[in-house]
């Protein structure tokens, strides 16, 4: 659940972070594109995960991390930009969400079966 | 779902003993994180109460500009993503992440040796390489140590939890399983407190 949130929030932060970094002052259109597409992409992503069918969405984001980093390493050269070091720094941050599972703090959703299934049986939680 | 893992005579992955870490490594990270602000030339000085200017050498050496080069942000803020994944990473999967979640634990082990390597290395090349020392990424560099000390029980835990399933089994196929975080009945049984089941 916490991962998802956070998630959402980067993605929020990417799609302010035109107007907070002031791409438009530099004519960095790439920056507006990617800015807007990756954090539309995290937000949807996220979102998906709460949809059962669709719970492993959020591992998609791993892609979108590695975009952020490639891309605003490659594309900013050096001296680095602020708007492309945002990036590889929300894209470095986004990997380690981005394999959080949606229910983190219960057990794996096949581990819950499991006990369910001993609970019907009358086997119950040994330990 | 309290209970301890055979061998041990408490649970190394009781929420205290996690959030306890976390905290330690969210310290660590706005540390960083702050020298990562002179490093970005937001603020205009390091505080170092030993070193005096030492802080600021360091943090604007050669090896520092050269890292930068590389890595295009500055070092101090990819130290404070290290520290950050360590605070994120402690913190999930619940209070049996041992047996249920293995391959967080073992991630997180590996995250936390990982860090705890670079954070040596670092202080080896001031000594070395820069001739400057840094307070503040010598208090970090101690704190990724303690961490390593810190989080090494859980994660002994979980690699026993796994060779004992491999000794039950056999079967790489299934401690595979297992430490992808599905469950098996001698998984189960390896889980149990010694005496009991």
């Amino acid at each position: 659940m916490w991962g998802r949130v956070v998630e959402i929030m980067l993605g929020l932060w990417l799609l302010l972070s035109p107007f907070i970094f002031e791409h438009w002052q530099r004519g960095e259109t790439g920056l507006w594109v990617s800015d807007f597409a990756s954090g539309g992409a995290i937000i949807v992503f996220a979102a998906l995960s709460f949809w059962q069918p669709a719970r492993f969405a959020h591992v998609l984001n791993l892609a979108v991390a590695f975009w952020l980093i490639a891309w605003g390493y490659f594309s900013g050269g050096y001296p680095s930009a602020p708007g492309y070091q945002n990036e590889i720094l929300v894209g470095l941050v986004l990997i380690f969400f981005a394999i959080i599972p949606t229910n983190a703090t219960q057990p794996p959703k096949a581990w819950r079966d499991y006990y369910l299934a001993r609970a019907r049986e009358g086997i119950g939680p040994k330990g | 779902m309290e209970a301890a893992p055979p061998g041990f005579d408490y649970n190394p992955s009781a929420w205290f003993r996690r959030v306890r870490f976390s905290l330690l490594a969210a310290t660590a990270m706005l540390i960083a994180a702050w020298m990562s602000l002179y490093q970005f030339e937001l603020i205009g000085g390091v505080w170092d109460p030993v070193f005096g200017e030492g802080s600021e050498k360091v943090l604007t050496s050669e090896t520092a500009r050269q890292m930068d080069r590389w890595l295009r942000v500055p070092d101090a803020a990819l130290g404070a993503w290290g520290y950050m994944s360590e605070a994120v990473l402690a913190l999930v999967g619940g209070t049996r992440r041992w047996q249920h979640r293995p391959w967080m634990v073992i991630l997180f082990g590996i995250d936390v040796i990982l860090l705890g390597g670079a954070g040596v290395l670092l202080v080896i090349m001031q000594g070395f390489v820069v001739g400057a020392w840094c307070t503040p990424c010598l208090i970090t560099a101690a704190i990724s140590l303690i961490l390593v000390y810190m989080a090494y029980d859980e994660v002994w835990a979980c690699m026993k939890y796994l060779w004992r399933v491999w000794k039950r089994t056999r079967s790489g196929a299934k401690v595979w399983r297992v430490f992808c975080g599905y469950p098996l009945d001698v998984a189960e049984e390896a889980a149990l407190p010694r005496g009991a089941g």
